[in-house]
């Protein structure tokens, strides 16, 4: 046993200091300060991406391990509360949903609730299922409180993530970092040098000549993937043909009067979606595009045409393409963010995926600075299977659909998806089950409400849920709506929690 | 409607050892409306899942969902608290030590307490691992208390199984399915269906017995899964196998661990049951009286238990090592999955893919568990050194190497032992990790060491003040039924 490498603390260079970049090193002065030196490399003359306004629950447990507190965070970065994803006109033109953070119903004699709902379905009730989300019927009325600690308690069935301003995030935690040790230098990389041997990164050159040496490089250039791309050249995997949006036109409005959501909104156009956040200073917009059913022109138009607030600023444009490299970690390079893989912000993944990556860079950091394949290995599968999985869960938001109104949604709704989303759906569809995993991103509520928020409706459910008669079901249901009303009824309203005590502000 | 022209209308369970009334049961409370038979057939005394004493803590579980109360166990002398296994000899010239179920140690700053114990170790002023555990207190002294109901003690965080008395435990589970059909026969005959799965089942008395779903709980020979198209899949280089003999001492005093001791040429096991005291021993086929005594085991697996109509539980499903209880967890777990996911009669391929999909997982990872005991045992007999010399299945091989890169537990989904009892198992065994986690090595050892060291103390304080087991025994047959 050698013991820990105290004599040796390993030397961490960060490239890129967008969202990715200060995450990545704000999270290795919290938890390795003792193993390692952080310098981040970042120019001010490169612009930050800022995708990422809207975000999932996960990243609460971030905040948590920084130690920050929260409302100051929320203060810092003009946030907001988001209950989940609306999305509009997806699975048919005039339709909508939420994706809430939670669940819907409560199992009853451990049978999940859907097939009890489906059952009373076909009976000829005619609830939605969505009306037994108190997360959904909370953002429907705008209303917004913390979830209940208690668990017995039904406002202890959801939870709630942030929408905040990216281009503030960064630099809260970049001042987190420096803080706590982090370096940061000012400078633009111009050459990359390798081990001639290994092919390790060695040292980065920068404009001003300066050399900076490092034992790992951190790659948080974005789109340009300045380490793992263009040196080290780590194969791309190309989704596309699923995912075929592949530009974006961004522009935020004045926050319109009347209250805030807490809600992100996904909303379908002719060939792809429109995002909507509120943030408390403004709104957020976006038009996710292919190109190759639209001109840039054309898109800037729509989304200007359909924003409800004063513009802000002028329709900027985003080039992507969907997919991730085939090794995220390759030699003593690890991408973390954009630099890693690109999946539209349909479900708000970007920091989840650059958060989830992180974490497994502490859980696998080297030991006495040297890298090892178990290490790099262990990282690599675990960032794989976060992308694959998500990625098949945006292909279904395309695919379940029943749009015939343009050449992008008759491409989606007929294309062939991947066999593991296939079987998913098949799976579904003969009796309500679905695909059980118990880690990382989108269980069983999430897929529920895709499935049947976009039409997909299984022909049979779980036989125990007959065992109720008509009647008292019927009934049984009729109490949980009336709970779930009468719980969301005594919630504050959003806009009015924020400006509370909670949130630093008056009460 | 369409759910009803798809539901199962009845299910046939052919075996009614342990395993098979379990099923019976479960099966008709679950599903109130569907008829369930049992076909009574010889014992196979190679299914070890109807024979082994020793149950996981999620026993408590299935016996909530078949109605069985542990209080009432406990009071008609069929069950015995079960807090985990005391391994003599295994690794040898070792002390002996106890494998517990429940957390050990109390993380810092959200560092496992495993990375933090082997820092401890390496300074001199480590404890034996499980004696940072409730569980494992208890274990050192012989005695049991029930988990604390408050979250603050530090004896809310474990758990417990039940040693049955396979007899006693059988005869009751018989009791309570008096009430479903039940033919007796010493043979039968599968008939096929057209479409692969099977039609009915012909008794030699001449009964024929149709059913929407039939369940094999034959034991090893899997008759009805074997007939439906199943291959065995043996585990022959992972887990030794050999003969298993079963012999009865006296009672003895109550004990709540099974005390397990390897030796050259195998291992014995002794549960102290209510009534008696059972030995279980299984060695090579070398030994003296190899020949003679006991029953065959080979270890391994169908690879896919449910085929078309036909589900098989128990060892016509998997036939598994004896060690740690886990026979009879995973047929109970198989069940209720069976339940959950129950498919139409139609038995859609995609149903029974994901009932598969998720047993597969779940089996994989306790063959990996049970390996690693055999693999790493530091014994070199014949008995254990063709397993020690063995590739390891390729889950246990990957957290052996995290494990022993940086004492990390890699994540797998469906696990049954969770990364408490793997560190325990790891550690027990004598596994280290080359290095500290760089995370791990963070905390200031002084006051982890101080406070490790508290909550031993308290540990070993508190327990010296709770009664021995005999006496809480008494108190349990004393107290009145609960309702």
């Amino acid at each position: 046993m050698t013991g820990q490498a105290s004599e040796h603390r390993t030397r961490v260079v960060i490239v890129g200091g967008g969202t990715a970049g200060w995450m990545t090193a704000a999270a290795l002065v919290r938890r390795l300060p003792h193993a390692c030196t952080v310098r981040l490399v970042e120019s001010t003359e490169i612009g930050i991406v800022g995708v990422g306004e809207a975000t999932l629950p996960h990243l609460r447990a971030f905040i948590e391990m920084l130690g920050i507190d929260e409302a100051e965070f929320m203060r810092t970065t003009q946030a907001t509360y988001k209950l989940g994803i609306e999305f509009r006109d997806f699975g048919r033109i005039g339709e909508r949903y939420l994706h809430p953070f939670g669940s819907f119903g409560t199992p009853l004699n451990g049978v999940p609730f859907h097939h009890y709902w489906l059952r009373m379905r076909a009976a000829g009730r005619q609830d939605s299922f969505f009306d037994y989300s108190i997360a959904n019927v909370m953002a429907a009325t705008k209303r917004f409180a913390p979830p209940s600690v208690d668990t017995g308690s039904i406002l202890s069935s959801y939870a709630y993530a942030y929408q905040f301003d990216a281009t503030l995030f960064a630099p809260y935690l970049r001042d987190y970092a420096l803080a706590r040790g982090a370096v940061r230098t000012e400078g633009k990389v111009v050459a990359v040098e390798r081990d001639a041997a290994s092919g390790d990164v060695a040292a980065l050159a920068l404009e001003s000549g300066e050399r900076i040496e490092g034992d790992l490089f951190v790659d948080c250039s974005g789109f340009r993937a300045l380490l793992i791309g263009e040196s080290l050249h780590s194969d791309w995997e190309d989704w596309s043909r699923w995912l075929p949006c592949d530009r974006a036109v961004a522009m935020p409005c004045a926050s319109p009067t009347g209250g805030i959501e807490p809600l992100t909104r996904a909303t379908a156009m002719g060939a792809g979606w429109r995002w909507r956040i509120p943030l408390r200073h403004r709104v957020g917009n976006g038009y996710v595009y292919s190109s190759a059913h639209i001109g840039d022109d054309e898109a800037a138009a729509a989304l200007t045409a359909a924003v409800e607030g004063e513009p802000l600023a002028d329709p900027r444009l985003l080039r992507f393409r969907a997919g991730r490299r085939t090794r995220s970690w390759h030699g003593n390079v690890v991408a973390i963010g954009l630099a890693s893989g690109f999946l539209e912000p349909l479900e708000s993944t970007s920091l989840y995926l650059a958060q989830g990556a992180i974490e497994q860079l502490v859980a696998l950091f080297p030991i006495g600075g040297r890298v090892a394949d178990a290490d790099r290995d262990e990282f690599n599968e675990v960032v794989d299977w976060e992308y694959d999985r998500i990625r098949d869960f945006l292909i279904l938001h395309y695919h379940a659909t029943s749009r015939t109104d343009s050449a992008f949604w008759d491409h989606v709704r007929t294309m062939a998806v991947p066999d593991s989303l296939q079987e998913k759906i098949e799976l579904f569809q003969v009796a309500g089950r679905l695909v059980r995993y118990t880690r990382g991103l989108f269980l069983e509520p999430s897929w529920l409400a895709v499935f049947l928020g976009q039409g997909i409706v299984p022909a049979s459910w779980d036989q125990r849920a007959e065992a109720v008669g008509e009647g008292p079901l019927s009934a049984a249901l009729d109490r949980l709506r009336g709970r779930i009303a009468e719980a969301v009824d005594r919630l504050p309203d959003h806009a009015g929690f924020l400006r509370g005590p909670a949130w630093g502000g008056a009460a | 409607m369409i759910r009803r022209d798809r539901a199962i209308r009845s299910i046939c369970v052919v075996g009614t050892g342990i395993v098979g009334l379990s099923a019976g049961l479960a099966f008709a409370r679950a599903l109130p409306g569907i008829e369930v038979t049992l076909i009574e057939s010889p014992a196979d005394p190679a299914a070890l899942a109807d024979r082994s004493p020793a149950t996981l803590p999620t026993i408590h579980l299935f016996h909530a969902a078949i109605g069985l109360d542990e209080l009432d166990l406990i009071r008609s002398e069929i069950a015995r608290h079960r807090l985990g296994v005391r391994f003599e000899g295994w690794p040898p010239g070792k002390p002996a030590w106890s494998h517990v179920f429940g957390d050990h140690g109390l993380p810092v700053d959200r560092i496992p307490f495993h990375q933090l114990w082997r820092r401890l170790e390496a300074a001199g002023k480590a404890r034996p691992y499980h004696l940072y555990s409730a569980a494992g207190a208890l274990a050192e002294a012989g005695k049991f208390v029930h988990p604390s109901e408050d979250p603050a003690s530090p004896f809310s965080h474990f758990l417990y199984g039940l040693s049955l008395d396979p007899q006693a435990y059988r005869r009751r589970l018989a009791e309570a399915a008096a009430g479903l059909p039940r033919f007796a026969a010493t043979g039968w005959q599968v008939e096929p269906r057209a479409d692969g799965g099977m039609a009915a089942l012909a008794l030699d008395g001449g009964q024929r017995v149709e059913a929407d779903l039939f369940v094999d709980c034959t034991g090893p020979k899997a008759g009805l899964l074997t007939a439906v198209g199943a291959r065995f899949e043996p585990w022959d280089q992972w887990l030794p196998g050999g003969r298993i003999v079963f012999t009865e001492a006296a009672s003895a005093a109550p004990l709540p661990v099974d005390l397990i001791r390897a030796g050259s040429d195998g291992w014995t096991a002794e549960y102290r049951l209510p009534s008696r005291t059972l030995h279980l021993s299984m060695h090579d086929f070398s030994a003296p009286d190899g020949e003679r005594a006991g029953a065959a085991f080979r270890p391994g697996r169908r690879p896919e238990p449910w085929i078309r109509n036909v589900l098989a539980l128990g060892d016509a499903a998997v036939a598994l090592d004896p060690l740690h209880g886990a026979p009879l967890h995973l047929a109970q777990a198989m069940i209720l999955r069976a339940i959950d996911l129950l498919p139409g009669r139609d038995c859609h391929p995609l149903e029974i893919a994901e009932f598969n999909r998720r047993t597969d997982q779940e089996v994989l990872r306790i063959l990996d568990f049970q390996t690693l005991f055999y693999l790493r045992s530091g014994r070199t007999e014949p008995f254990w050194a063709r397993i020690a010399e063995a590739a390891p299945p390729p889950g246990l091989g990957r957290t052996l190497e995290q494990f022993a890169r940086r004492g990390r537990l890699p994540f797998f989904e469906e696990e049954t032992f969770g990364d408490q009892a793997w560190a325990a198992a790891l550690l027990g065994l004598g596994l280290r990790p080359d290095a500290i986690d760089p995370v791990a090595g963070g905390p200031a050892l002084g006051p982890v060491a101080d406070h490790s060291a508290a909550l031993a103390a308290r540990l070993q304080a508190t327990v010296a003040r709770f009664p021995d087991y005999p006496r809480l025994l008494d108190r349990l047959r004393a107290t009145r039924r609960r309702s």
